[in-house]
Parts: structure tokens; C-alpha cells; sequence
């Protein structure tokens, strides 16, 4: 610091919530001794228009360079007083703050000893504002373009809002559709299809130039910073143009069959395929990873429409933000979990809203494994709640009133069918409790248990095998069907996609959300945002909501076309600095890496990632990281002021 | 044209920066052409009185090692402060009090309790503690000179110029404080000379080999593995203290595949060496778990004699808090 | 005079600091012991920091964060948790009674946990004495 410091300390009345209590007269006299302190003062409102030209007009006249405020908490008015600074043309942090109302002379009642706090805390402000320094905050103009992951509901609700307020959208899917899990299962209240809702979406979609939509694509680097990322997306080939007139006749040549992953198993697909009838882009595709290129589609095609010398490509766009909507995989049960796997008229709940589907694989007929079922029981909390030993620990929320929901449209249409809920609880929140009313009045049996079920599969057929607690006895119960309510878990390749944005997982496995009360919606990582069941299991109307909120967040941080962040951040002595690593390990949003400076390995803090936690600072073995505004010196000149030192 | 002249003088210490000099080898021949020593108990025989002649200021440096422990060596230093341009603390023991300072963990009374009457050897069925000794028919009176009830870096006794860092110095490391004191381009009073401002890591043949995230799960004793030579040896468990401590020692113990003790002190940022590796060591440990913490603390076994082996004196308590009675 | 311990606290910016504004908007009433030094994140407390606040002359130091979970920064509590889990050990092997450093969770609505540690803590160090007489401090 080359000047020398020149304080100015004020000291607050705050009408009498300070002054009843601290003798303030005493306190500016104090203050008037202490080392490098060139005027010390007193108002009834420090915070009022009066109050802050006493501090501006100061700053003029006595050529100031650092300001103590002893007033209220900084949290109260840090802002106002930053404010009054950087008007007299004085760089706003170099100013240093004491509490003396809710940490004294609310608190104590003796006002010779709250005098005397005052006091103390005054000393301990103004040590540390001889040490502070002019910070500058970084400002950077951002890209007003946004990369939104996931074409399922969260996704492109988020990329028709964005769209909508003037950003260009680069809507990546991996799947050769957008649409996601809702575009073939879920419903909004009972009355609307989650396929309503995404061919509504779609279209809205298809409409706007300024969503660029790329599906069969994948996200493969990601680099860059909050408003200046560049992200690299990998566009597998399709082998199918625009010529395509959906005819189906390509499909019927091919050799090779899988399982349709659209009907969450049910059923086999060709290669050669059309994910679902309201499939954006319309055309058909051929999954690259089993194609073997043996060109009958080729031949059957009468439009031309098949290109089997399609390449994969490669694009780098600039964003100015990403938001992550990847979505769910519905648990998948293991061989012989409640016999699943081992009998035909074991499906899970995805299987069944799929058969219920008109368009799906039985055109809406009950029909499971084979034959319509004159019994069903549902078995609850599959792959949730402990239930079992590889059960995940959570809720997921939505299968409660989904199991309620097809079991009373299941007695819709065939009312004689006997139905079972096998249950731990009940978890119809919200208004859904409707619907578990409803399954009562239409005879619809509830079952509870604590130890999970269990099934036996044999030649007499399918039991389910349960301790009712009520009852306080095992019982048998023979059915045609049983479906397994299983839950949502993080998608099987959410590790690839953590790896390339570098957001964090919670213990779930989830992506974790910055912070639940302070920053939801966010990742860790500044300029990444989470919408839809990426973060945890949540319904469409709830995923739907949180792309809005999503669209919302971005919109706020990019409008400005310019962004500046707070310069609390951390800071390494690159002639200090050993290479020793231990920071970046230590730094939980990634903003640490090791750079090659002068021939020396060293570490360099990415000022727009660093969240300003300070946590490498203390790591730092060797004090060469530091703190802006929280310097070592700071800290150490307030814990000697603390106890009577200057 | 008179030859700078220069004294040596050793307090509590082992007597390695001693032999540390001696490791000069020839270029202690060099040295002695340019410089008159005056005064170097373990090797001359110059006595007091003759330091006591010599003229203020007349010693253009005194080269200091060992801690102050007794009145003797205080008394010592003192004088060659008052003939001396410039003092330099040589060694761990004389800059931050270095492994003798440990005893300050102890009160007097324990030292000699435990030395004099304890130790297994040790006969001593008068109880027979130091003490000045007098026969006045034979007119003499010994005096034992005082056990300072705690041992002190040199620079709580007398003002120091220089510290020239390690246990013991390196010969390099001699060699390039000597050259920097006699090129007459003097740093700032009270650095550290002739070794790095970086910690060891930067010199370190091994640094280069550790992962993207440095977290330890276990903290491993020396005697449970054998390490490899080639990788990191915090990365193998080994509580490295190289990240902590000042480099120019060339990476010695690194280099025979036995993690770093922190013998060339701290950093010149940090101002308490054993909190600094208390903090550096609990931020790698890889658990959110306080059982485990207490688990791998004591895989460390010894807080204080690990973190604070050749500094104690020289931390922020500087050794035990006295319980007074 | 009676003695009358002198307690650092090393309070979080988040948590702690807030809790504390609270105990003030409320007008709870605790002792006056008490010297606050605010850090953005727990995590940034330096060990360095709590022995120099002994040396100087504090009875007793606190340091508080938010809780396991809660951190704004994600997890600077848990660093802080290990630091001052070993911290507390290092100090205790050098004479200074582990009732004199505490590591407290409070959260920002907890001002009334703020207000029990405050007044448990004066009662508990008014009881072991000064550190300051025992503490023969190298100058």
C-alpha cells in the first residue's frame, strides 16, 4: 500500500437504539486517538441523506481513503454505505463497518461495559481498514446465447422462455427426439397426457427461429466461464433426411431388432425406427450403435431419404450459459426383484402406462403378459425408501399418485378388476389426495406393510406374500399382475455429464442444487442452472415450473449483456507459489487449477467461478493464497485490535 | 586491506550446523582466505576475553546456532551482538528454537526431575540437582550456569539480521547465504537467505506426479509402508510436510523416499508453522466424518512433536501454557 | 474485580453472524464478553488466526459456522470441522483446557442457541481463570 491511510470513523446514534444504551460522545473521542485516524464523528442517522453527505463531504475535505461506520449490522446497510463511497469517488471497498447496535447496545443492558464493547469493535474496524485496498470488480461483456441440455418438458419449457426473451437457445438431446419421459408416460391431474403437453411444446419449438434444436447430439466439453462458455456438441449422424414421409416401409426390410427403449421394454424396435408417432424431427433414424450398415432400408426407400455415408459432426458454440434438464431413469428392478423378470405379468408402472396408452403397444388394452388380468397388486416403494437392501434412501415423490391414478383408470374401464395397493405410506401430496380417496370409494384394497412383500412365482401361479400390519398376519394374495411403483434414480449417464460440466452430485446421486434455501435452481458452478428431475424425482408440472425458474435465472444474469461479479475472491502470489496443488482439491466449484507461469507450475484461481469462501486460503501451506477483503494481514490486525493492540 | 571478520558460536545445539560448515568441504578453504575467524569454539581457541576486546561493531558477522537455553548462552550472544555488524541465526534451532525447543513442553522442575532422579541410568541417590558448588577452604565456587525455564529462538534475546534456515543447513544452502553476504547486496533485515520463497514442493522431483485433487483418505505411519520412489509420497499416505515448508534443501529426505519434517521453517507469509500444517494436513483429509478425523489424527500420533518438531519456541504460544499454582 | 473472560468469536457470515444480528433484533440479552470477527465462510478460518487470539490475551475463542449440509459454500464447514477437530487436540496438548475453544453450528435462526453457548461459555472459563496469567507469552 503505497499511501499512507487516512480514516474517517462515524459513529451512529440510530436515533436512541444505539445512543440510550452507548455513550457515542465517548466512543468518537475514543476513535479521535487512535492511530491514522483523521476525523472521528457522530449523527443521529448515519444512513439518512444527511447522514451520508457528512461522510461524502469529509471524504472531500479531508482527502480520506478509508471509512469506519459504526452503526448497525453490515448486512443492514454495507450497501448504502459501499454506495456513498464510490459517489465521493472513493473505491467502495475501503470500507469497513462495526457493529454496535445488534451485536452491543442491543444485547447488553450496563452501558459503561457496552460503552466499552463499542469501543473495542471500533478499534477492531479501524485496524482493519488501515489494511484495506481499492478492489476492482470485474466486469465482462457475455455471450447472449444460452445451451439448454435435455429436450424433455424441463428443457424445452426453459428454451421457449429464453427464446422468448430474445436469447438464441441451442437445444441439445440425446435421444433422437425431443420430447423425453413424459412424451410417452405422466399425466397433469388426470386430465391431461404428458404427450398434450409435449407435442404442445414441440411446436412452439418448431416455430421459433431462435431455437436451434439438436437431437442425437451430445454434450462433450465444456469450457470457458459464467457468460463466456464454449461448449462442444457432438451431432451423431441420423442416416435419414428430411425426405422421409414416414411410410414405415425401411423398417420393415430391416434385419435388426432390440429392445424398444420407448416402450421402457415392452416390445422390440428395428434399427432402422421411429421413437414415438409425435417424434420431433419427424423423420425416422437409424440407431448408429447396432446398425450393421447391410443397406436394406436403403433399397426399400422410395424417397431417397436414407444416407447411409451420414458423419457424425462436431460444433463449438458460444453460450452464455448452460442449463442442465437431463431428466430421470425410471429404477430399473433387478432379475427376480419381487419376481420381476422371472414371470410375464410382472411389469413396473412405466411398462403399465405404456400399455395403457392407446398408442402403445396394446392400443390401450389391459393386456399383461398375454392375457387380461382379472387381479392386479401394485407394489409400492420399489427402489425407494429402504425398503430393500439396493432400494435408494428417497421418496420419489411421484409414484404414489401415479400408482392411484392408472389403478383407478385401470377400474375405469374394466370395473370388475380386482386391484391391491401394497403400501408403505400413502404419499398423494397436495391435492393428488383426491385420488387416493377416490381409489377407496371405488373398492380399490389397500394393503400396508413394514416388511417389504414378497412373490412367488410358481405353476399355481403369482402370489404376493404380505404382513398386514393391521391384521397382524401374513397374507397370500393370488393375482394375474403385479406391478412394481418404481421410482425415478439420476440417469445411468449423469457420471459422463458431471465430468464435463464439472457440477456436483449429492448424495443420491442427484445433481446438487447450490444451495436448497440461498441458491436453488443453480449448480455450484456460476452459470449453470438445473431444471427438472436431474435434480430429484419430481413430477411434469414440477419440472415444468423449474425450467421456468431456470429460463428466469439466465434471463436474469444475461440481460445486462454485461455481468460483474463481487471481488471477494481469491487470489494466488505467483511468486510464492509452490505448485503443491493443495488448493485445488480444496475449492469446491472448481475454480483452482494448476498453470504454467515463467516456467514455474502454479496455481491460478478463475476469478468468475471463485464464490469468494476463502477455505483455500486457510489450506494454503504456504500463505501465497489470499483473500481479497480477507487477507491473513486483515484477519490477524482485528484478532490484535480484538484484545487492546492497534 | 584487512580481512572481514567473523565469529561462530554454539548455543543448545547437536552440533550439526557445525559440521554443517565443516561440510564445506574446500570451499572452506575459499572461505578462509576471505574472512578472519575470530572466534569458533568447537574448532579454535580463541576464549572470551579476547571477543571482549575486540571493538564494537569490529566482527562484521556472527554466525549463531543452537537455542538459548542457559544463562551462559545468553550471556554469549549478547556480547557478540554488542561486537557484531551482523548477527545471523544459523540453523533450525537458533531461528525458531529447532528440536531442543520441544522441552518447552515441559516445566524446569520436570526436565530435571526426569533427567536427574528418572532416567534408568541415571544414579543419583543424593539428589543431587545443578547448583553453584563452593569449598571455602579450598577457595573455590563453581556456578552452574541457569537452566532458563525456556528455551528461546535468538531473536527473543538478541536483534538478528539473517536466518539461514535447516537442520542443518545444506552446504548449498551456507554456500549461497555466505556468497549473499559478501556480494554486499544485503536483502531486507530479518529474511531468510540462501534458500527458496517457495515451499519445497517446487523443487520437488515427485510434485509432478500428483493427481488433478490432492485428498488423502489415510494418513499412513512411516514404518507401515514402503513407499515408491517415483510417486508423491503425501499421495501414498506419508504426512509430507514439503507443501509447508521452505524449500533449497534440494529435496533431500524426498529424494530416500522419507516424507519431509519441515526442517527449513515456514514460509515468509505464514507466522506459526505448526498451525499452518495442522491446517494444510486437515484440508487434504478426505472425510466429512469427526470420528474419522480423530481416527487419522492419531495416525499422526504426535500433534505438537510432528507439527512443531523444530519451531516450537518460535510459534505463537511457544510451548506449553504454564499452569501457574 | 471479578475476572471477566475475554472470548474471541470467529463467526461466518452466513450462519453465525446472522444468528447473532438476530439475538440483537430480538433484543436478547447475553454477556458482554464477546469480540466478533466476521469471515464469509467458516472455511476460512486459519488455525493461525484462534493461536494468535490466545497469544494476545483471549480466554477462550469460539469458532462457528453453519451446519453439516448448510454451508453457502457447500462444504467450508466440513474443512473447518476437521481443521478444528485437530486443532482443538493440539491445543489441549498445549495446556489450554479444551473448554476454552469451541466449534459451534449455529444457524441464522438460532439466536437463541447463540445466547445458551454465550452465557455456558463465560460461566464455564470464569471458572478455569485467566489464560492470560498462565500463558507466559515469549517477548
Amino acid at each position: 500500500m503505497s499511501e499512507k491511510p487516512r480514516i474517517g470513523v462515524y459513529i451512529c446514534h440510530c436515533g436512541l437504539n444505539i445512543a440510550s444504551t452507548v455513550n457515542v460522545k465517548e466512543v468518537v473521542e475514543y476513535a479521535k486517538n487512535l492511530p491514522d485516524v483523521i476525523v472521528s464523528r457522530d449523527y443521529v442517522f448515519m444512513c439518512s441523506t444527511p447522514g451520508q453527505d457528512l461522510i461524502k463531504e469529509d471524504i472531500e475535505k479531508y482527502n480520506l481513503n478509508r471509512i469506519v461506520v459504526a452503526a448497525c449490522s453490515p448486512s443492514m446497510h454495507e450497501p448504502t454505505f459501499r454506495a456513498v463511497l464510490e459517489n465521493a469517488g472513493l473505491n467502495k471497498y475501503l470500507l469497513e463497518m462495526a457493529n454496535i447496535r445488534e451485536h452491543c447496545s442491543w444485547v447488553h443492558e450496563d452501558k459503561t461495559i457496552a460503552t466499552e464493547k463499542a469501543k473495542d469493535l471500533v478499534r477492531m474496524a479501524v485496524a482493519k481498514a488501515r489494511l484495506l485496498e481499492p478492489l476492482k470488480e470485474p466486469e465482462f461483456e457475455v455471450q447472449p446465447n444460452v445451451l439448454v441440455l435435455g429436450g424433455g418438458v424441463a428443457g424445452m419449457r426453459a428454451a421457449l422462455e429464453l427464446a422468448h426473451w430474445g436469447f438464441n437457445v441451442y437445444l441439445v438431446e440425446k435421444s433422437p427426439t425431443l420430447g423425453g419421459r413424459a412424451a410417452l408416460i405422466g399425466w397433469i391431474e388426470s386430465k391431461r397426457r404428458g404427450s398434450d403437453i409435449v407435442n404442445a411444446m414441440i411446436k412452439g419449438i418448431a416455430q421459433n427461429p431462435r431455437i436451434h434444436v439438436f437431437t442425437n447430439s451430445e454434450l462433450v466439453n465444456l469450457s470457458g466461464f459464467v457468460g463466456n462458455f464454449t461448449a462442444r456438441i457432438n451431432v451423431n449422424p441420423r442416416y435419414v433426411n428430411e425426405k422421409c414421409t414416414l411410410c414405415g416401409e425401411c423398417s420393415l426390410e430391416c434385419p435388426i431388432d432390440v429392445v424398444n427403449e420407448y416402450e421402457f421394454g415392452l416390445g422390440r424396435r428395428k434399427a432402422i425406427f421411429i421413437p414415438f408417432k409425435g417424434a420431433y424431427p419427424q423423420t425416422y433414424v437409424i440407431d448408429y450403435r447396432v446398425c450393421v450398415k447391410c443397406g436394406e432400408c436403403l433399397k426399400a426407400c422410395r424417397y431417397g431419404a436414407i444416407d447411409l455415408n451420414d458423419k457424425p459432426k462436431t460444433l463449438d458454440v458460444k453460450v452464455g450459459a448452460v442449463v442442465i434438464a437431463t431428466g430421470y431413469d425410471p429404477y430399473r428392478p433387478f432379475m427376480g426383484e419381487y419376481g420381476y423378470g422371472l414371470h410375464k405379468g410382472i411389469i413396473t408402472l412405466f411398462q403399465l402406462e405404456r400399455i395403457l396408452d392407446p398408442e402403445g403397444p396394446t392400443h390401450g388394452e389391459l393386456i399383461i403378459g398375454g392375457k387380461v388380468p382379472k387381479s392386479i397388486a401394485f407394489i409400492m416403494c420399489v427402489g425407494s425408501r429402504n425398503t430393500t437392501p439396493n432400494a435408494k434412501n428417497y421418496c420419489s415423490r411421484m409414484c404414489c399418485t401415479s400408482t392411484i391414478m392408472n389403478a383407478i383408470r385401470i377400474k375405469e374401464k374394466y370395473p370388475d378388476t380386482d386391484i391391491f395397493i401394497i403400501y408403505k405410506d400413502i404419499m398423494t401430496y397436495s391435492s393428488d389426495e383426491r385420488l387416493y380417496e377416490e381409489a377407496g370409494k371405488r373398492l380399490i384394497k389397500f394393503i400396508r406393510f413394514e416388511e417389504p412383500p414378497t412373490v412367488s412365482v410358481g405353476p399355481e401361479g403369482l402370489f404376493v406374500n404380505v404382513y398386514e400390519i393391521t391384521l397382524q398376519e401374513e397374507i397370500r394374495i393370488p393375482v394375474d399382475a403385479i406391478v412394481l411403483s418404481v421410482g425415478m434414480v439420476p440417469r445411468r449417464d449423469l457420471p459422463d455429464l458431471i465430468t464435463v460440466t464439472r457440477v456436483g452430485c449429492g448424495t443420491d446421486g442427484f445433481i446438487r442444487e447450490a444451495h436448497l434455501k440461498l441458491r436453488p435452481v443453480e449448480a455450484p458452478a456460476s452459470g449453470i442452472f438445473l431444471a427438472g428431475a436431474v435434480t430429484g424425482p419430481k413430477n411434469i408440472i414440477e419440472s415444468i415450473k423449474m425450467g421456468s425458474a431456470a429460463a428466469a435465472r439466465v434471463t436474469a444474469l444475461l440481460s445486462k449483456g454485461r455481468i460483474t461479479v463481487e471481488p471477494l475472491t481469491a487470489t494466488s502470489d505467483k511468486d510464492i507459489c509452490s505448485g503443491c496443488e493443495v488448493c485445488v482439491g480444496v475449492c469446491p466449484y472448481g475454480a483452482i487449477s494448476m498453470t504454467e507461469m515463467d516456467g514455474k507450475r502454479i496455481a491460478r484461481v478463475e476469478e468468475t467461478l471463485c464464490m469468494g469462501c476463502g477455505a483455500c486460503v486457510a489450506a494454503c501451506p504456504s500463505g501465497a493464497m489470499q483473500q481479497k477483503g480477507f487477507k491473513d494481514s486483515q484477519i490477524m490486525a482485528q484478532v490484535v485490535a480484538s484484545l487492546g493492540g492497534v | 586491506m584487512e580481512k572481514p571478520k567473523i565469529a561462530l558460536y554454539w548455543c543448545a545445539s547437536c552440533g550439526g550446523c557445525e559440521e554443517s560448515v565443516v561440510d564445506l568441504a574446500e570451499k572452506v578453504l575459499d572461505l578462509i582466505n576471505v574472512v578472519d575467524i575470530v572466534f569458533w569454539p568447537v574448532a579454535l581457541d580463541f576464549k572470551l576475553e579476547d571477543v571482549e576486546k575486540l571493538p564494537d561493531k569490529s566482527i562484521t558477522a556472527s554466525f549463531i546456532n543452537g537455542g538459548i537455553r542457559l544463562s551462559e548462552h545468553e550471556k554469549v550472544v549478547k556480547l557478540l551482538r554488542s561486537k557484531s555488524q551482523y548477527v545471523i541465526a544459523y540453523g533450525a534451532c537458533s531461528a525458531w528454537g529447532g528440536i531442543p525447543g520441544l522441552a518447552n513442553l515441559y516445566e524446569r522442575d520436570e526436565i530435571f526431575k526426569r533427567v536427574y532422579f528418572e532416567v534408568p541410568t541415571v544414579v543419583n541417590e543424593e539428589g543431587i540437582l545443578p547448583r553453584t558448588y563452593e569449598d571455602k577452604n579450598l577457595g573455590i565456587k563453581i556456578e552452574v550456569t541457569e537452566f532458563l525455564p525456556r528455551l528461546l529462538p535468538l531473536d527473543r534475546v538478541i536483534d538478528v539480521d539473517y536466518y539461514i534456515p535447516g537442520c542443518p543447513p545444506t552446504p548449498d544452502v551456507t554456500w549461497n547465504a555466505i556468497q549473499i553476504l559478501l556480494s554486499g547486496n544485503l536483502p531486507p533485515k530479518g529474511s531468510v537467505i540462501g534458500a527458496s520463497s517457495r515451499a519445497l514442493c517446487d523443487e520437488c522431483p515427485l510434485n509432478k506426479t500428483k493427481p488433478e485433487k490432492l485428498l488423502i483418505k489415510e494418513f499412513k505411519r512411516v514404518v507401515e509402508i514402503t513407499p515408491d520412489p517415483e510417486k508423491c509420497l503425501l499421495v501414498q499416505g506419508l504426512p509430507c510436510l514439503g507443501p509447508v515448508t521452505r524449500g533449497g534443501c534440494g529435496a533431500l529426505c524426498i529424494n530416500a523416499a522419507m516424507p519431509c519434517t519441515g526442517c527449513f521453517g515456514m514460509l515468509d507469509r505464514v507466522s506459526d508453522y505448526g498451525a499452518k500444517a495442522l491446517s494444510y494436513l486437515a484440508s487434504v483429509l478426505d472425510t466429512e466424518d469427526e470420528k474419522e478425523v480423530e481416527k487419522q489424527m492419531e495416525k499422526l500420533v504426535d500433534l505438537v512433536g510432528r507439527l512443531y518438531r523444530y519451531s516450537l519456541p518460535a510459534s505463537k504460544l511457544g510451548g506449553k501454557v504454564i499452569k501457574r499454582r | 474485580m471479578s475476572f471477566e473472560p475475554k472470548i474471541v468469536v470467529f463467526a461466518c457470515n452466513w450462519c453465525t453472524y446472522a444468528a447473532l444480528d438476530l439475538a440483537g433484533t430480538s433484543r436478547m440479552k447475553y454477556p458482554a464478553n464477546f469480540r466478533v470477527i466476521r469471515v464469509m465462510c467458516s472455511g476460512r478460518i486459519d488455525p493461525q488466526f484462534v493461536l494468535e487470539a490466545f497469544k494476545q490475551g483471549a480466554d477462550g475463542v469460539i469458532v462457528a459456522g453453519c451446519h453439516p449440509g448448510d454451508c453457502h459454500y457447500i462444504n467450508g464447514n466440513m474443512k473447518t470441522l476437521r481443521r478444528m477437530t485437530m486443532l482443538r487436540k493440539m491445543l489441549e496438548d498445549l495446556g489450554i483446557e479444551k473448554e476454552r475453544f469451541r466449534l459451534e453450528w449455529i444457524s441464522a435462526s438460532e439466536a437463541t442457541k447463540w445466547v445458551q453457548v454465550a452465557k455456558e461459555m463465560v460461566e464455564q472459563i470464569k471458572a478455569l481463570g485467566p489464560l492470560k496469567s498462565k500463558l507466559e507469552v515469549m517477548v
